[in-house]
């Protein structure tokens, strides 16, 4: 058994121990100081000065404000696009795969993940639109009927991408809800006012009985067999868009799985920056999520990378095997030339080389260190997109159509605003709904029991 | 909903004993708690309870599943779009979507099947005690004739509650 939750477990649980993490978790949400707001405020306004008026002010001119032309025209919004679709992949790992394999430290940050699941969806469909030459027109890609006979193409895979995320952001919003519903039933009896109120309706009059216990951990059991296929398919066909195509640099059969693991990856990270942020803001936090956890993430996080960088040699491999003008053209243009140079060795350091150290427990539960990695496993990540989506474009086919690409300012501060707009998002969160499952997290410390001891189990 | 008799206590495996009890003296106890006791109760004298659910989801997914071949076979014959000589009706996107669409439908009736069996939401007004949601676990007996209590009672005190009331109707 591993030693933190049978740590947990010599604590004697009582009634004391249950309520007080209903306290605890209520701190988090009610106990709001200035320093909160002050942080949100900021976070907030940079979001609207980066993300919002840029994106108006790109809507009025019109796409040239932005740096792609012929034949370079998916540039950082779809690297963008990419990058958050593989962020919202953690929550899913952590709530649906490590439940069917039942692995009990998946409980304190399952929600959490869940969380941002749904905020880097939302950033995703956003990007979409961002990309979008004419946004208004975007109902021309609703499957109805028209006059204009405006059928949908279900060769495309664009059109895969649609039903896949529009799919995923569904099955997530009603898992992220349908766990959260004990939880909110729980916390309306503490809270008074507008939160009773709310928690009351949402929590649907659950009065935690055995037979819905019992339901709940079936349809647990079922959604988690839904999403699980589901989230490999999302990123899938998220590579295809790509891999479909005869683009030297995107066709290639290796794209489905290596998007995959890189999104576990990102995601990954970004959880655990999440969560080691909170911890640093929250301090009584450190109970809930602790050491045990951050060497878990910490292991999954290595083997993650060791995957990852299997699949960046296949692909170079693929490439050099392929041996026409094309591929090697295009190879020799992202790892020989001079900004990419830089940039491809980069990524090989964040993702591939740094992460090794992680092989040390001492790393893994330093949390400076797991700050530090996690911030530079995503900035890998990024570049990873970066230098599949524009790249492979500027180096098209014959020589005539080579272009090179750089993101405009309105292109950047999107970006950086996007990232503040989702930190916004994440923030108002955490105090409205309960970011540590309360349930889960009382049964992680134990079950009280005056005679029998339960074997533990997910 | 009439009146009940909960009894509260500290321990979940009391909670269970105390259900089993009343459940051999001939009474429909329901066992409350703020953490899931599924195993606990399916291994004890309260037995497994049906799974119901599963048939919502298989519902889920064969419409899905339908649905997305449908959609896609009849868009592309109701628009042809030749495309050099290919089929019109083309298996891959077909059974991606499908697959896709079989999920869809699958998790709205697992929402929808969990909501059903669990009876969800309440409108009305049910009784059970507000400490069952956060430390404490209980057991209620609905139903029940006056000259009943006592019996009801006594069980409930065998295994060391630390409350045992008459309950009204709460709000839930």
């Amino acid at each position: 058994m591993p030693a933190v939750i049978l740590q947990l477990r010599k604590v004697t649980v009582d009634k004391r121990t249950y309520s007080e993490v209903n306290k605890d978790i209520l701190r988090l949400m009610t106990k709001t100081g200035p320093g909160y707001y002050a942080a949100l405020g900021i976070v907030a306004s940079l979001a609207g000065i980066l993300f919002f008026l840029p994106w108006a002010y790109q809507i009025y001119r019109g796409q040239g404000v932005t740096g792609l032309n012929v034949p370079v025209l998916w540039g950082v919004y779809l690297v963008n696009f990419v990058f958050w679709v593989g962020i919202a992949h953690a929550g899913t790992l952590i709530s649906a795969m490590l439940f069917i394999t039942k692995t009990p430290w998946r409980r304190a940050i399952a929600r959490g993940a869940e969380t941002m699941t749904l905020f880097a969806l939302i950033l995703v469909a956003l990007y979409i639109f961002i990309h979008m030459g004419r946004p208004w027109n975007a109902y021309w890609t609703m499957p109805y009927p028209n006059q204009r006979e405006l059928w949908l193409n279900f060769m495309s895979p664009i059109m895969f991408d649609v039903f896949a995320i529009g799919t995923y952001t569904t099955s997530s919003a009603v898992f992220l809800y349908f766990g959260m519903i004990p939880d909110l039933a729980s916390l309306q009896h503490q809270t008074t006012g507008w939160r009773k109120k709310l928690y009351s309706t949402l929590s649907l009059g659950w009065r935690g009985t055995d037979a819905q216990w019992t339901v709940h951990g079936r349809a647990t059991m079922f959604f988690s067999s839904f999403i699980m296929p589901l989230v490999v398919s999302v990123h899938s066909i998220v590579s295809w868009d790509f891999a479909l195509s005869l683009v030297p640099g995107y066709s290639q059969t290796v794209f489905a799985p290596y998007f995959v693991t890189g999104a576990l990856l990102s995601g990954l990270a970004g959880v655990m920056l999440m969560f080691t942020i909170m911890r640093w803001a929250y301090p009584f936090l450190t109970k809930y999520v602790t050491d045990y956890h951050y060497d878990r993430v910490g292991a999954l996080i290595l083997a993650l990378s060791l995957v990852w960088s299997y699949f960046t040699c296949m692909e170079v491999f693929t490439g050099l095997y392929a041996n026409t003008s094309l591929e090697l053209e295009h190879l020799k243009f992202k790892i020989l030339t001079l900004p990419y140079f830089k940039l491809y060795f980069l990524m090989i350091f964040c993702n591939s080389i740094l992460p090794l150290s992680l092989i040390f427990k001492k790393l893994r539960v330093s949390r400076p260190f797991m700050l530090f990695l996690c911030i530079f496993v995503l900035i890998g990540m990024w570049l990873e997109r970066y230098l599949i989506v524009p790249n492979a474009l500027s180096r098209k086919f014959l020589p005539f159509m080579w272009h090179d690409y750089t993101p405009s300012w309105v292109e950047v501060s999107i970006t950086l605003g996007a990232l503040m707009f989702f930190v916004s998002l994440f923030m108002v969160s955490i105090k409205l709904f309960p970011v540590i499952s309360l349930f889960e997290v009382k049964e992680d410390i134990g079950i009280p029991m005056k005679h029998e001891h339960r074997k533990d189990g997910a | 909903m009439g009146k009940g008799i909960i009894g509260l206590y500290e321990h979940a495996d009391d909670t269970i004993k105390a259900a089993e009890k009343l459940k051999d003296a001939g009474y429909r106890a329901t066992i409350f708690s703020p953490v899931p006791l599924v195993h606990e109760i399916e291994r004890s004298r309260m037995g497994e309870r049906p799974n119901y659910i599963k048939w919502f989801v298989l519902i889920g997914c064969l419409g899905g599943l339908s649905f997305g071949f449908l959609f896609t076979l009849i868009t592309s014959a109701m628009y042809v779009l030749p495309r050099g000589g290919r089929p019109i009706f083309s298996m891959t996107p077909t059974l991606l979507l499908s697959y896709e669409t079989t999920i869809l439908f699958g998790v709205l009736w697992t929402m929808f099947g969990f909501l059903v069996i669990a009876r969800l939401p309440v409108f009305f007004k049910k009784s059970y005690d507000p400490g069952v949601k956060v430390d404490s676990f209980g057991v209620l007996v609905e139903d029940l004739q006056t000259d009943k209590h006592k019996e009801i009672e006594r069980i409930m005190h065998e295994f060391g509650p630390t409350e045992v009331r008459l309950i009204e109707n709460e709000q839930p």
